[in-house]
């Protein structure tokens, strides 16, 4: 059991210094133009946060090019991000490819690809979920065929996070004997990539075409299973911690809102049916803090207990995060429901995180079966 | 010690208090029962009508208190009662500590919805104890009362946990027994259950230094909804009770089902309990 549970200075430090990066660069002003683009981040930002923060390369090994910090530390940058919407492929890169590599026990394949991925020269992401919108190995029909020295992919992938911009592509195949972790170029021949017009324009999204396309396998073929798990229970707590941060700024925009809006010739707030709402917020919020923390916690322990608390992790913050935007919509009554407040931005956010990784139901039956029932 | 009574009398009492009633606490010689609630005063604890007036140096309490459980194993009760009639709301109140036995006190129980009999209503005739027995002397009695339930709430809580997961399991075996755990909506709930127990063992690890109004509530409601759960897993074995001669038993889930309703309103309704998080901890102004 993780004890100790209390964040060092150092970690206050790097949320406050997170806080602060995301305030300067990333106001709403920002999130919205960059939303509007294609690629969806802001480059010279992307070095910023490699070169003065060392962000991308937070949780990487040392022996890799990273700081070698722990997961507490990624959580806390992801709840940061989460927050402020920052538009960058960090889920992407960092919570998403730089995780497979590393699960994957392929030291070849790390030494190739976290390096720059620490530097902030290689965005990555991870290509599991197909059209079927499934994101196990069971949902896999792509495949691989190995032709001489190298690997040829035929298939496709969908609802891949930053699929369009990343240099690096960590595909998920299936060779005949089991499922394969690939490595694919950004640019490489017989691979078409296209945008998808997202319900949640913060996060982009790619579909991908792989037809005769080249590709180094990572690890030994077949044996991608039980690393993809581990990985897929690490991106979930991630997602988890970006999920508080959005929860609780929710939180916050509807109590400083209560406090200022004026009906009926009082502050909204002092009446019960708003003040009843945003303690349910705070209940919902609370909770997931507690569950998204206890997680991290439990990645940093080495803990058996990660891929329960993975699901548990992730269910709870989705529906929070749901719930913490749907109600701050409905407390900021007509403007909430406008283009420009940026309730709506945390409305999008909030139910594509619920249905990216899987749904709260399919991770309610995975916690089932992780505890045996 | 887990003694709501024994933490006011720390924080509020005298030295001479601290040293006569928590001594016959800690050995036993008085097992207090608390007299605050009455039947028109219950979220509205500071409006309580119960009277206490000085006599010479004695309070002379008339009134009528309920909701008071483990009066049957006490000796002695502690009180919240008003002892000045033009004072204003908060300042007109008393805590005096009451011998409950040849006292004028009498005691009717209180059947509840289970059908057990865990509480009582206390009736107060002409009841006396020394003025001594104010404790944080006469109109300061609400500050009194406010650590008691403080102290009474955080006491619950590691406890709670162990017991919850003992019921989940037993639970688990049961939907095993009656081949509902296959069912995908139980394992949803079953799923559901398990996580809100974890969030409050991590809670209480995490936020242990933390205003905890609000883990208490996570925990009462949850619990009310467990017992919801736990019924509409046995299906039609919940429409009949355990054969019995006489009275009404509730077998062990549909106890949980009917006593859980009692989580959300005996130590402050759920609603009171979120007016209380959203002027204390998220700063929302309060009524006009």
């Amino acid at each position: 059991m993780p004890t100790g549970m209390v964040f060092t200075e150092e970690q206050e430090e790097l949320r406050r210094t997170l806080r602060r990066f995301c305030e300067s660069r990333s106001p709403s002003v920002e999130v919205r133009r960059l939303m509007q683009t294609t690629d969806g981040y802001n480059p010279q930002v992307w070095q910023q946060m490699a070169s003065q923060l060392g962000l991308q390369g937070l949780a990487i090994p040392e022996r890799y090019g990273g700081a070698g910090l722990g997961y507490i530390e990624l959580a806390i940058a992801l709840e940061e991000m989460g927050r402020a919407l920052f538009c960058a492929p960090y889920f992407a890169t960092v919570a998403m490819a730089a995780n497979a590599l590393v699960s994957s026990e392929d030291d070849d394949a790390c030494a190739m690809y976290l390096p720059s991925i620490a530097t902030g020269e290689t965005i990555a992401t991870l290509a599991l979920a197909e059209d079927s919108g499934r994101w196990d190995e069971d949902g896999v029909s792509l495949t691989a065929q190995q032709s001489g020295s190298t690997w040829l992919l035929d298939g496709h992938k969908s609802f891949v996070v930053d699929g369009a911009i990343a240099h690096l592509l960590v595909v998920v195949a299936g060779t005949g004997s089991g499922v394969s972790l690939f490595a694919v170029e950004g640019e490489a021949s017989g691979l078409t990539r296209t945008p998808l017009p997202t319900l949640d324009q913060t996060r982009k999204l790619a579909r991908l075409e792989f037809a005769r396309t080249p590709a180094r396998l990572i690890g030994a073929e077949g044996a991608a299973g039980p690393g993809l798990s581990r990985t897929l229970d690490l991106t979930a707590i991630a997602l988890a911690a970006e999920e508080v941060g959005g929860a609780q700024r929710c939180l916050d925009m509807s109590v400083d809102y209560a406090k200022v809006r004026y009906q009926f010739g009082r502050p909204i707030g002092s009446f019960q049916a708003i003040k009843h709402k945003c303690a349910d917020m705070l209940l919902q919020v609370e909770s997931a803090r507690s569950a998204a923390q206890y997680a991290a916690q439990a990645v940093a322990d080495g803990s058996p207990e990660v891929p329960a608390v993975a699901s548990l992790a992730k269910a709870t913050c989705s529906d929070a995060y749901f719930f913490a935007a749907a109600e701050n919509i409905q407390i900021h009554g007509g403007i909430g429901f406008t283009w420009d407040h940026d309730a709506q931005l945390y409305f999008k956010r909030a139910k594509s995180s619920q249905l990216f990784l899987g749904d709260t139901a399919y991770h309610r039956e995975h916690l089932a079966q992780r505890l045996g029932i | 010690m887990q003694s709501p009574v024994g933490a006011a009398i720390i924080v509020h009492g005298t030295d001479e208090q601290r040293a006569h009633f928590l001594q016959r606490i800690a050995d036993g010689t008085d097992v207090y029962c608390q007299g605050f609630a009455e039947p028109d005063h219950g979220s509205d604890l500071a409006g309580v009508e119960t009277r206490g007036e000085v006599d010479a140096d004695e309070l002379v309490i008339t009134g009528h208190k309920v909701w008071t459980s483990g009066a049957d194993q006490a000796n002695a009760i502690y009180v919240l009662c008003r002892t000045d009639a033009n004072a204003p709301r908060y300042h007109n109140l008393s805590y005096v500590l009451l011998p409950l036995h040849e006292n004028n006190i009498e005691l009717r129980p209180l059947r509840v919805m289970s059908g057990a009999s865990g509480y009582f209503e206390v009736l107060f005739d002409g009841a006396r104890a020394p003025l001594s027995n104010v404790i944080g002397g006469l109109g300061n009695g609400w500050r009194v009362a406010m650590t008691t339930l403080e102290f009474e709430r955080v006491g619950q809580s590691m406890a709670r946990v162990l017991e919850y997961e003992r019921e989940f399991w037993e639970l688990v075996e049961t939907a095993r027994c009656y081949g509902r755990h296959q069912d995908p909506l139980v394992r949803q709930q079953l799923a559901w259950a398990y996580a809100q127990i974890q969030i409050l063992r991590y809670s209480d690890l995490i936020q242990a230094s933390q205003p905890r109004t609000w883990i208490d509530t996570f925990a009462n409601e949850y619990h009310r909804r467990f017992g919801e759960i736990a019924v509409d897993i046995l299906g039609a074995d919940a429409l009949v009770r355990p054969a019995q001669p006489e009275g009404y038993v509730p077998s062990g889930w549909q106890e949980v089902f009917l006593s859980s309703r009692a989580d959300t309103i005996t130590t402050g309704t759920r609603e009171i309990q979120r007016t209380i998080i959203a002027e204390r901890m998220l700063g929302l102004p309060a009524e006009p």
